[in-house]
């Protein structure tokens, strides 16, 4: 579930030029950066949101299900941008062995990560649910296309539980144990 | 404790044994509904599981779920915790599990918050049982 829209791309580049100011230093308040995402995952996030969308538009009672996965997945995706997703733009330079000072900011979020995994859990047994919703709406409704998203999206769930989050921890304690000291 | 109020601890002493022997009681002998329960594992179970042996899809088959170790679907990649749960997976084990995957098994992967009703839950365990 990884979809990031161009305006939001915008909007984040805009963000972060506005706290890094137009010499791109930071003031005397050190402020926080906006950090993308892998693109893979921006493009993925896009079709996802783009598909729920359309099957939002579909009369009862595919629509009305799909309103409620849509409104979650919303969630969920900001939650990804926000501090999931982004530590994995990472990964090519780690693969390499490398491990430099400016990498630090990712540590805060893979402790979020760490910190918050039974709440992230908890947001996919809620997208599950929907997802269940949307299934037998899909079967009532002989909709295809919404038995197939439904199935797409819970696998993307276990994708996230398998893969990402252990992936984002094994970053966290890269950077730990090669940043140098005071990181 | 006076009269007067002997009536009452007496009704919640007969709730107390009731639920004792609920609670002990399989869960086969409450009566749960093989037909309704297909109807369960539609809405709440099929997006991730098959019934078909050998099919396995988000989550492993439950074709012959019931009497099985936990972890022992051939071909599944389980959950570390999964895998070591060492559980066999009766009516018992399962009303637990169904109530509360995670509490049961911490650490699983099944994004499931669970089956709250208890009729709902004796319903599809005995729709399980006849997956042979």
């Amino acid at each position: 579930m990884h979809p990031r829209t161009p305006t939001m791309i915008t909007l984040m580049a805009f963000t972060a030029a506005v706290w890094m100011g137009p010499a791109g230093v930071a003031g005397a308040q050190p402020a926080p950066t906006a950090h993308l995402i892998p693109q893979a995952l921006q493009i993925e996030q896009k079709e996802t949101l783009e598909q729920i969308s359309i099957l939002a538009q579909r009369e009862a009672p595919v629509g009305p299900a799909a309103s409620q996965a849509l409104k979650l997945l919303k969630r969920h995706i900001a939650r990804e941008q926000e501090f999931i997703l982004p530590p994995l733009t990472l990964l090519p330079l780690l693969a390499d062995g490398k491990v430099t000072p400016d990498m630090a900011w990712a540590l805060a979020m893979t402790d979020r990560v760490k910190a918050e995994r039974e709440q992230i859990f908890e947001e996919h047994t809620e997208i599950t649910e929907a997802l269940n919703r949307l299934i037998v709406a899909g079967i009532q409704a002989d909709d295809n296309d919404a038995k197939e998203f439904a199935e797409s999206a819970a696998a993307d769930s276990l994708s996230d539980m398998e893969i990402l989050e252990p992936t984002l921890l094994l970053i966290g304690d890269t950077l730990r144990a090669k940043l140098p000291a005071g990181h | 404790m006076t009269l007067r109020q002997a009536p009452v601890a007496f009704t919640g002493l007969a709730i107390a044994i009731f639920a004792t022997l609920l609670g002990v009681m399989p869960t086969s002998a409450l009566a749960g509904d093989p037909v309704a329960g297909k109807t369960v594992f539609q809405s709440s179970c099929s997006l991730c599981h098959s019934v078909q042996p050998g099919q396995n899809k988000i989550g492993p088959t439950l074709f012959g779920v019931v009497g099985r170790k936990t972890g022992a679907v051939a071909g599944y990649s389980y959950s570390p915790a999964n895998a070591a749960a060492n559980m066999t997976w009766d009516d018992a084990t399962l009303n637990k599990y169904l109530e509360s995957p995670r509490t049961v098994i911490p650490g699983t992967k099944m994004t499931y918050a669970g089956v709250k009703d208890p009729a709902k839950r004796a319903d599809l365990i005995s729709y399980l049982d006849t997956l042979k």
